[in-house]
């Protein structure tokens, strides 16, 4: 459906994106991903052909996106991290407009606006004047005039930035709705996102691929074991006496007891347990533990997630801890957004 | 041909909605009829004659063009609605043109205004109805040239007011070229005299249709035309 091959491209004595290199199969949703400046909206308006590429060459369908631009173009749908909206135009004459341009069969324009309108839920606003959108029905004005012509090839720059956590789950609940008929190319640097909608996942760093598979695959290839972080209220020893008869754990302090070991004060040690198997040993832990006396002050799963792969791949070690990384969201729950809002 | 007209639609609803139209518009009527005033009803010329009023409201064309072509362009990028039309299936040809062809429909109804001139004198005695008609014409021609020049100031900044400006300048400069060669009557004067912007003009009013001087106005829309469209496809390739 798509080759992306060796695709570079330079801007002013800056490199943008560098010999980027990857295809999607029809069908598939795939996530983008990068910190900001990585090359995300770069990669994205060169497939649209909004931007040329310096070198290299993109093909849509078998078609290229440079000698066959056009067609190329009618075959995609595309949505800017801005939505192009006209502020003076209504939704429904914008929608018409958008699909006159976009080659909507005359006699299909008001079927389809119509189509839109009610797939978008944005029944109530049909006369309203863009300009008085809030941002969120913008963005699924933007996303209707994206799909009106039935696009092969949905790429959508950051969808769901900007709205608020009732929004971002409207919009994405709409994208895994679309990937059924369509093929997704979105960029997100919300990492959850990812793993909830996509079956794939790219991940560029300073225009460069530096990682593409499925999130589900890297979720358990790094995560076939099993990672719980404790807080104990023992001594080093007594944890290191208890646990390492456990064959299937392994234990690793991360802090700890603080010092003076020879006072008589109860000292807590914080340590990290890694299963073997990707099994849930929380259980016995407890019980273990439990049995010897030891209270368990703190007991969590780590998630062996997305992020730290992501940390890992997009922070090299001059960079680390500075640079791109901190724009991540780092959305633990991103299904649980009632919570945010109701503080 | 389709998109192309549907970017007219959208340039001339846009037109109809924004207020800077009412202000050129307001401010060509409204100078216009007081030069008539002054050059016409005040002194009250034994000789009805359309060109007495014309040449002097000719240049408020200078103010008026920039006014209404500033936003074309410079505002679709601005707003990043260029991102919307670069990757539609439509040729960057049809965008402009499109956007061209609003602007003469707006230059058409700005000339139909100016006819109100000619159909009050006609009440004072008998008017040349061909220098009024090819007077008219020959309007079409200039405004559609200065639109086209407009138009292309519009490509060159995604600001309104320095597209405006921009675009002021290079009429002005087209339009003085001949004075700015000095004294009448030397080389340099002859040669830039045939490009000056109302000096082919003046052949409409006198009643004459001459094809030079249609060439010369279409010949000029079509490259400033051109230009804006090499200025937003060079946009690619940034």
């Amino acid at each position: 459906m798509l080759e992306v091959k060796q695709v570079s491209k330079e801007y002013d004595g800056r490199r943008g994106v560098h010999q980027l290199d990857f295809t999607m199969e029809r069908g598939e949703i795939v996530g983008f991903l990068g910190p900001n400046g990585a090359g995300k909206t770069t990669t994205m308006r060169m497939i649209t052909g909004y931007l040329q590429p310096t070198a290299g060459s993109i093909v849509v369908d078998g078609q290229s996106v440079h000698d066959q631009g056009r067609a190329v173009r009618s075959k995609i749908g595309y949505l800017p991290e801005t939505p192009p909206l006209y502020p003076d135009m209504t939704v429904q004459s914008y929608l018409k407009f958008v699909a006159k341009l976009r080659d909507v069969p005359a006699r299909e324009i008001k079927l389809r606006v119509s189509e839109m309108v009610s797939r978008l839920g944005l029944q109530e606003r049909e006369k309203q004047l863009v300009r008085g959108l809030s941002k969120g029905y913008k963005q699924r004005l933007g996303l209707a005039g994206a799909i009106i012509h039935k696009p092969d090839l949905l790429v959508l720059d950051e969808p769901t930035s900007g709205l608020d956590p009732n929004q971002i789950i409207e919009i994405r609940d709409l994208i895994r709705e679309l990937g059924e008929n369509h093929t997704v190319l979105l960029s997100t640097h919300i990492l959850p996102e990812v793993s909830t909608l996509c079956n794939r996942m790219l991940i560029i760093n300073q225009g460069q691929l530096v990682l593409d598979g499925s999130p589900q695959h890297f979720g358990s290839s790094m995560g076939d074991q099993f990672k719980v972080s404790i807080e104990v209220k023992a001594t080093e020893q007594q944890l290191h006496n208890l646990l390492t008869p456990w064959e299937k754990v392994r234990s690793e302090v991360i802090q700890p007891s603080d010092g003076n070991s020879d006072t008589e004060q109860q000292e807590t040690v914080k340590m990290l347990l890694t299963g073997e198997s990707p099994d849930d040993f929380r259980e016995e832990l407890f019980y273990l533990l439990s049995g010897a006396g030891l209270p368990i002050l703190e007991m969590k799963k780590e998630n062996l997630s997305l992020e730290q792969i992501f940390l890992k791949l997009t922070t090299t070690e001059s960079d680390a801890g500075s640079s791109g990384t901190h724009d991540l969201v780092m959305e633990e729950s991103a299904d649980s957004p009632t919570e945010e809002e109701s503080k | 041909m389709r998109r192309m007209m549907a970017i007219c639609n959208k340039e001339l609803q846009a037109y109809f909605l924004s207020p800077t139209s009412y202000f050129a518009f307001a401010v060509y009527v409204l100078m216009t009829s007081l030069l008539f005033y002054s050059s016409f009803v005040y002194y009250q010329p034994s000789i009805v004659d359309y060109r007495l009023v014309l040449g002097d409201t000719l240049s408020m064309l200078l103010f008026v063009v920039p006014l209404l072509t500033m936003r074309l362009v410079a505002e679709e990028f601005r707003q990043g609605t260029d991102e919307l039309l670069l990757t539609s299936p439509a040729r960057v040809t049809e965008v402009i043109f499109g956007k061209y062809l609003a602007s003469l429909a707006i230059l058409i109804v700005l000339i139909l205004c100016s006819l109100v001139y000619p159909f009050i004198m006609s009440f004072f005695g008998t008017l040349d109805l061909t220098s009024v008609w090819l007077s008219a014409l020959g309007l079409f021609f200039l405004g559609g040239s200065m639109m086209a020049i407009g138009l292309f100031a519009s490509t060159l900044s995604q600001h309104q007011m320095v597209s405006a400006v921009a675009g002021f300048i290079i009429l002005l400069v087209l339009w003085m070229l001949d004075s700015f060669a000095g004294n009448t009557g030397s080389a340099l004067q002859q040669w830039l005299d045939p490009f000056a912007l109302t000096n082919r003009f003046d052949s409409f009013t006198k009643g004459v249709l001459s094809g030079p001087d249609i060439l010369y106005y279409v010949t000029l829309s079509g490259v400033f035309l051109l230009l804006s469209i090499q200025i937003v496809e060079r946009k690619r390739w940034r």
